[in-house]
């Protein structure tokens, strides 16, 4: 009659419980993992941007690959803090008189991980991996178009011969998606060389567990490290721990409690915060290539006509949204370039604030205010399409949009804000779906004016993607960018260029904003540097602290 | 015989759920456009000649209607869902490889949420007078509040109390340790915990004013005696029935707390898919769930079986209760 | 549910309402009211921005703090209450509606007809919501449209299970079948008799349901499936929000306090107006 507690459902439950209090005491016994002593160790890079699809640069061709991939393969060439290029696994170089050859002297000492020796033949294969169009390759790709075929001279000399004069190859070859990977690694197909590319760095890819973490451990014979490095053997650490986090939040009070080393795309008061604490350090290394601007579609009305688009720039006044929202870690830049670039010129006179100006101008132009608030000429209202991608803008971003957004509807523009994902922003953009856009670019070198303002850019590639957003088609400005890419006098190039920037800022198609912003938060290591490539992070002389 | 019968009844409840499932996406891939964009990741997908051949092939877009549907009928009934869009994997891979993760989740808090739910309801039941009476009232407010609670409010604010402030508990976490499963599973079970705890507290108190409560009463039984033996046993059938139910809806909620708390697993890769419109991702993973979830049913009938040894005597049908919270 | 009544009067229907219900009426009154005129209890302008403004916590001047913006949340919040509740209202509409279609049909239709629809309604009302709307979302692509349609087709089994269990019982009852048999038409016995006992009860639920729908909507706002910007919607406030969580608390405390707010009110509006007593 008396069962008591030995029923069934009594075991049942009673095995509930005890487990649920069991797992709550250890749940409050646990403590965060302990840092590791002085050399050695694995270091935990947590993430915000999208885990990559596949993990070879050549592929495709985006920042969180550059990022990770710094790790395990370097370019040809790279760049100090002032913009001059330096020796890496190519150590000298000349070109020729008509800029049609160039001749590369590389290492004798560098083999990759896998054993297999750097030599000509291994960047000829490289090259034309690159180019090859089942690689699918849309960054590198574009980078050495003007490479019609690269000879072997010898082991140790690789002969680039040009379809026509490239000012900027050196800078392209000094990116992460020109880097020289293994040609026996490549040769093993795309599936496994998307997994684990086989490169000349100072890590190598261990393990990658989509959506968990790519394990990177140590590569033992590394000989190879940039001219910033002060380290010139292999690096203090066992292992690097890449992970994705994307929230922002959660990824900084991973910082916080200890789990994680360094992260990156941190919020404004993520930065602040670091910058008054004791045990955070703040890395602020600006993207190269474009600033971060918003462009106006001048192919299509209303922003065909000059007057209007002035009108908007001179209403936008994203200035004190800037100051509020970065909370001081952002300056304004007025300037097509970012501040990376020596040649990069500004104009504030052209920037300024005015929403009188811009609200004659807008009367000037025909547009006649609306009992709703909104402008309109021959009955249709002044709506400027503004496709966000979520993937791209931080939160901060996306309000400082909101606020040019209330500030362009004071003067009468009806802004229509609309966050997509990836694929439909792209598919907007290639259907011309858009009066105004904010499409980062990231390239070394000035030659980035070139992809993005030429007129080239406004013929779209078959996947239906172009470049040039803002849809200048200016001969004088063509002139200016293929002149510019065909000498190689440093002194016309900057002048050329200069002039260049000049035309597109007065064009009004471009609103500049800031650099690209790209700041690393650290933790419990030291010794973290950026390149002076693409301003990705660095670990080999990375120590953990004891 | 009986077991036979309860064998086919949930294997037909298995392939109604993938019919279902097919018909919906189906309907949905032809209402939204272009289903070989959809397919492919969407209007800006890029994607390569190759690629769009296959999917005409896989998909038999030239082929009449009618054939399209019982060719994508099959192919998900035997469980070939084809490679996932961005990832270039099989969607099978991907799946298997983190669904243990949100099994692992939703089964503890499935348990924590029955821990909170009995709680709750003996403490409701053991309350006397005016005090007791006020602690009841505020449990079921406590419950009703519990079920509204957006999850991704709720989880926000555990990270920021335990995680930044006072650091006690990690933000994120992988795998199966403890110390990183607290928050989310927390996150996780409140929701289902006042639901439970209202269905208990119903039931106890109905099963309190049975008959044979009465007489065991009668014959002298004390109040513990009588909760621990009998009525707590009755009380518990309509939640166990309905836990199946509520594994669903934890699965629901596994999305936005992996997102969250930044865990691998199922609802991450639903996420990931949804937003890289990578629609033969989606499809699996919304297939498996759905398979999970008839899995669950079964368990959860076999421990009613347990629990309820009338069920095993006789043939009867116990009724459900059908005024629940709509959706899962 | 119980044996078929006689459809209420709204007399009994209040005079069921205790305290607690009383309370959750006057709130939902408030958020009516707040949804159609709000600019009665919040005169401020939701989208008007204050760049200098930004972040500062609650104060006289500002009830509920600003956000990064210098927008006041109070403002917002209240302003917000029409997009939210809407939301909630037109996904639940879907839902119904689909319901009713579903549920009839199954009920009141051949025995058929019945048994395959009843095995539908019973496996979609299993999936769970969330992961069906996210199905939908993936091959339509985002947009509000869209994340109210999923959640309004996602949510519909739940009110054609009920619904069907109602029709069946009222439609076998006694009174209906003396209706027929004393010679009534189908139409005026369904007018009369079928149907005030079955939609009756279905406000309820239809209330709870309210709650639950802007509590969905909000979740796949903060997926990023949401409302466009600046809408002062609840949940992309939320979500906004949850960026500035350590530094900003009362960005994400308000907005989730009114969905909270709104949901349980009522909830417990349709528990007591439809229920009665136990609860």
């Amino acid at each position: 009659m008396h069962r008591a507690l030995f029923t069934p459902r009594g075991r049942i439950l009673s095995v509930l419980a005890v487990g649920t209090a069991a797992a709550l005491a250890l749940a409050a016994c646990a403590a965060p993992d302990a840092p590791a002593a002085q050399d050695g160790g694995t270091l935990v890079y947590a993430s915000g941007d999208a885990e990559p699809t596949c993990l070879d640069p050549h592929v495709g061709g985006n920042y969180p690959q550059a990022l990770i991939s710094t790790q395990y393969l370097e370019p040809l060439v790279g760049r100090d803090a002032d913009g001059e290029i330096t020796p890496w696994l190519a150590t000298d170089w000349t070109v020729s008189d008509d800029g049609l050859t160039w001749d590369f002297t590389l290492r004798d000492d560098v083999t990759f991980t896998d054993g297999t020796p750097l030599d000509a033949d291994a960047v000829k294969v490289n090259i034309e991996h690159l180019q090859n169009p089942d690689t699918g390759s849309s960054t590198g790709y574009l980078a050495v178009a003007k490479v019609a075929e690269v000879e072997a001279v010898d082991a140790t000399h690789a002969r680039f011969h040009l379809s026509a004069p490239d000012s900027a190859l050196l800078e392209s070859l000094s990116q992460q998606w020109t880097a020289i990977e293994s040609p026996a690694g490549i040769a093993r197909g795309t599936d496994e060389n998307c997994a684990a590319p086989i490169g000349t760095g100072p890590f190598l890819v261990d393990e990658w567990v989509p959506q968990q973490q790519v394990t990177l451990v140590r590569n033992d014979d590394y000989n190879t490290p940039d001219a910033g490095t002060e380290n010139d053997g292999p690096a203090h650490l066992n292992t690097i721990e890449w992970r994705f986090i994307p929230d922002a939040a959660t990824r900084w009070a991973a910082l916080q409690s200890g789990e994680v080393n360094v992260i990156d795309n941190p919020q404004p008061d993520a930065i602040v915060a670091a910058e008054q604490s004791d045990d955070i350090a703040h890395i602020d290394a600006p993207r190269p290539g474009s600033s971060n601007r918003i462009e106006l579609n001048s192919g299509q009305a209303p922003f065909d006509d000059v007057r209007v688009r002035e009108a908007f720039i001179r209403a936008a006044d994203p200035e004190p949204g800037i100051e509020s929202l970065y909370l001081g870690t952002v300056t304004r830049s007025t300037s097509p370039l970012a501040s990376t670039e020596p040649v990069a010129i500004s104009d504030d006179a052209l920037f300024e604030t005015d929403a009188a100006a811009a609200a004659a101008l807008l009367d000037e132009a025909g547009w006649t205010e609306d009992a709703s608030g909104v402008r309109s000429k021959d009955g249709k209202p002044l709506t400027v399409r503004f496709p966000v991608s979520t993937n791209q803008s931080v939160a901060a971003e996306q309000s400082l949009f909101e606020q040019i957004q209330a500030n362009a509807a004071a003067v009468g523009f009806d802004v229509v804000l609309t966050p997509m994902d990836l694929s439909s922003w792209y598919g907007a953009l290639g259907a011309n779906e858009y009066e105004a856009v904010s499409a980062p670019y990231t390239k070394v070198g000035p030659d980035v004016l070139r992809i993005l303002y030429h007129s080239d850019g406004i013929v779209p590639a078959p996947s239906g993607y172009f470049a040039n957003h803002a849809q200048l088609s200016d001969p004088a400005l063509d002139a200016l960018l293929d002149a510019a890419s065909a000498t190689s006098d440093a002194d016309e190039r900057a002048d050329l260029y200069a002039q260049a920037q000049e035309i597109i800022l007065a064009s009004y198609t471009v609103l500049p904003l800031y650099d690209q912003q790209n700041h690393f938060l650290t933790r419990g290591v030291t010794g973290v540097r950026t390149l002076g490539t693409v301003a990705t992070p660095t670990f080999v002389d990375a120590r953990l602290d004891g | 015989m009986r077991i036979a019968r309860w064998a086919l009844a949930r294997i037909g409840s298995a392939l109604l759920v993938v019919w279902v499932v097919t018909t919906i996406v189906f309907f949905a891939l032809r209402a939204s456009g272009d289903p070989l964009e959809a397919i492919l990741g969407g209007p800006g997908s890029q994607a390569g000649e190759e690629a769009v051949a296959v999917a005409r092939e896989t998909y038999g877009l030239d082929q009449p209607l009618l054939w399209q549907y019982l060719l994508l009928l099959g192919r998900v009934g035997t469980l070939q869902l084809g490679d996932s869009y961005a990832r270039r994997q099989p969607v099978i891979d991907l799946i298997a490889a983190q669904l243990p993760s949100t099994l692992l989740l939703a089964t503890l808090a499935l348990a924590l949420a029955w821990a909170l739910a009995l709680c709750g309801a003996i403490i409701a039941r053991t309350s006397r007078g005016p005090a007791g009476r006020a602690v009841t009232a505020s449990l079921r407010g406590a419950e009703i509040v519990a079920t509204v609670m957006p999850q991704f409010w709720l989880g926000a604010v555990l990270i920021l109390v335990f995680a930044s402030t006072l650091g006690v508990l990690p933000a994120t976490s992988s795998g199966a340790d403890p110390a990183g499963l607290v928050l989310p599973v927390v996150t996780l079970a409140i929701p289902i915990a006042g639901f439970l705890a209202q269905i208990m507290r119903d039931s106890l108190a109905e099963a309190d004013a049975a008959p044979f409560a009465v007489t065991a009463r009668a014959r002298g039984a004390s109040d513990t005696r009588l909760l621990l033996h009998h009525t707590l046993r009755h009380a518990s059938l309509p939640a166990l029935a309905l836990s199946g139910w509520a594994y669903g809806s934890l699965l629901s909620g596994a999305v936005v707390v992996e997102t969250l708390f930044a865990r691998p697993g199922l609802g991450r890769l639903l996420i990931d898919g949804a937003m890289q419109r990578d629609v033969p991702l989606v499809i699996g993973a919304v297939v498996v769930v759905a398979l999970v979830y008839v899995v669950v049913l079964v368990i959860g009938d076999a421990l009613e079986l347990l629990v309820d040894p009338r069920l095993r005597r006789r043939t009867r049908t116990i009724v459900r209760q059908a005024d629940v919270a709509v959706g899962a | 549910m119980s044996n078929p009544v006689a459809a209420p009067s709204l007399r009994a229907a209040f005079a069921r309402l205790r305290p607690a219900g009383v309370v959750a009426l006057v709130v939902v009154l408030a958020i009516l009211v707040a949804a159609v005129w709000p600019g009665l209890i919040a005169p401020g302008d939701p989208l008007a921005i204050a760049p200098t403004d930004a972040l500062a916590p609650p104060s006289l001047a500002h009830l509920f703090g600003t956000d990064e913006s210098g927008r006041d949340i109070f403002t917002r919040v209240v302003h917000g209450t029409a997009p939210s509740v809407g939301i909630g209202l037109a996904a639940t509409g879907i839902g119904i509606g689909a319901g009713l279609v579903l549920g009839f049909a199954s009920g009141l239709g051949p025995k058929a007809l019945d048994a395959a629809l009843g095995r539908v309604i019973e496996v979609l009302f299993a999936l769970p919501t969330l992961v069906m709307a996210l199905l939908l979302v993936a091959v339509m692509g985002p947009g509000t449209g869209a994340a109210v349609l999923a959640i309004g087709a996602a949510t519909a089994p739940g009110y054609a299970r009920i619904l069907r269990a109602r029709v069946r019982a009222v439609a076998g009852s006694g009174y209906v079948e003396y209706a027929r048999l004393e010679g009534t038409r189908r139409t005026r016995v369904f007018l009369r008799h079928i149907a005030p006992n079955t939609l009756w009860p279905l406000v309820g639920v239809a209330t709870l349901g309210i709650g639950q729908a802007i509590v969905w909507v909000s979740a796949l706002s903060f997926l990023g499936f949401g409302t466009l910007p600046p809408s002062p919607e609840w949940g992309a406030m939320l979500n906004a929000g949850r960026v500035y969580i350590s530094t900003a608390w009362w960005m994400t405390i308000f907005p989730g306090l009114a969905i909270v707010v709104t949901a349980t009110a009522l909830t417990v509006l349709g528990r007591t107006a439809a229920g009665g007593g136990r609860r």
